[in-house]
């Protein structure tokens, strides 16, 4: 199991809500509308159920997803159902008609809008996780807060498939997973997407420590 | 095998081991993990393991997750079912995939393919032929095993669907 403990989960959830407020502003001025991300709650779950994170395992889904280095290492996804990710390129696009296919132009805007929500989460974390024990009055271990994101890779498969793939790394040294949930809304009506932060187990194991 | 209905049948879930008799339907889904169906036909007899990583290294909790532990489990679970009886056993094996090779980190892009070579040779050591696969690509797959007619189709989206 990770070995985050109550109050180390709630530390952890602090600093992922800090994130999704900043990805709220960014959302918002990018499709020029009032866009709430929030992070319902940061918690451990077993392999088993971690998979369906981006909705029923066989449901088929879209999720852009890029690569995290640096301080942290991870995997970030957007992931929504094909009405709800149509819908963000039809507003982004300002179409009347709504789209009912992924095609180059849909691909790229919904690439381009995890690239900016994205930043923007990722951006903010970065700024708030503690960089090393030593803020903490010790002295190792420390988190560089250089994040490099990779390009957005857009796929649409099973949503158990996509996730698999996200929880590799932790899966190879642990039998739970530390899973973000977030929702979004647009002018407070709820929307199918899903934000979630992956980070991996080596990033985990020296969190625990830090927050230790 | 006709069509399946989307919610019918029992759902293994990632390192879960699912055995039926007689009739029935497992399913699962699968992207870098692989899914091994064994089947004891004159006893209809079906396992099916969702494997997600090649080997457990002397780890002994969740036995359905690593190659060289859910493969002897399944069989241990099939043979209890079976009460006792010498299995004859064939395989059919699916998934495997290497979704996101572009975007992975290094020590994870092979981990499709290092499941498919420890799946492959620990049936080989239990002796177990394997008589069908659909292994590998850069997609998810759907596996669905018939238990009654031990045949087992494999969905991927957009692609028409391969029964074997």
């Amino acid at each position: 199991m990770n070995s985050f403990d109550a109050t180390q989960l709630a530390t952890l959830t602090s600093y992922f809500r800090v994130g999704t407020s900043d990805a709220s502003r960014a959302l918002s001025t990018w499709l020029g509308r009032d866009v709430q991300v929030s992070m319902e709650q940061l918690e451990q779950v077993s392999l088993e159920f971690a998979t369906e994170q981006l909705g029923p395992s066989e449901e088929t889904v879209c999720a852009c997803c890029m690569r995290v280095s640096g301080g942290v290492s991870g995997q970030l996804l957007l992931g929504f159902d094909d009405a709800s990710g149509l819908m963000l390129c039809d507003t982004l696009l300002t179409r009347k008609n709504r789209s009912t296919d992924w095609g180059e132009l849909e691909i790229s805007a919904a690439m381009e809008t995890t690239n900016i929500v994205g930043c923007a989460f990722l951006n903010s974390l970065a700024s708030v996780f503690p960089k090393s024990t030593s803020d903490r009055g010790l002295s190792q271990n420390p988190i560089d807060s250089t994040w490099i994101p990779t390009p957005p890779v857009f796929v649409r498969d099973y949503a158990a498939a996509i996730m698999q793939f996200a929880l590799m790394d932790q899966a190879c040294e642990f039998d739970s997973v530390l899973v973000a949930q977030t929702q979004f809304a647009i002018e407070k009506m709820p929307i199918g997407w899903r934000l979630l932060l992956i980070p991996d187990a080596e990033v985990l194991q020296r969190l625990a420590r830090i927050l230790r | 095998m006709s069509k399946i209905a989307e919610n019918e049948g029992l759902v293994v879930k990632m390192a879960e081991i699912g055995v039926l008799q007689h009739v029935g339907i497992l399913r699962t889904l699968l992207g870098s993990c692989v899914g091994v169906a064994l089947f004891e036909r004159k006893l209809k007899l079906s396992g099916l393991a969702h494997i997600v990583l090649p080997f457990s290294v002397g780890r002994d909790q969740s036995l359905g997750k690593y190659v060289d532990t859910a493969i002897p489990e399944t069989i241990r679970q099939m043979t209890t079912l079976a009460r006792g009886a010498k299995l004859s056993l064939t395989a059919k094996i699916a998934g495997g995939a290497n979704m996101f090779s572009h975007v992975s980190p290094n020590n994870l892009n092979a981990i499709g393919e290092q499941n498919i070579v420890a799946v492959e040779k620990v049936l080989a050591d239990c002796q177990i032929p394997i008589v069908a696969r659909h292994l590998g690509g850069t997609f998810g797959r759907r596996m669905v095993v018939d238990v009654e007619s031990g045949l087992v189709q494999i969905h991927v989206v957009g692609q028409t669907v391969v029964q074997f």
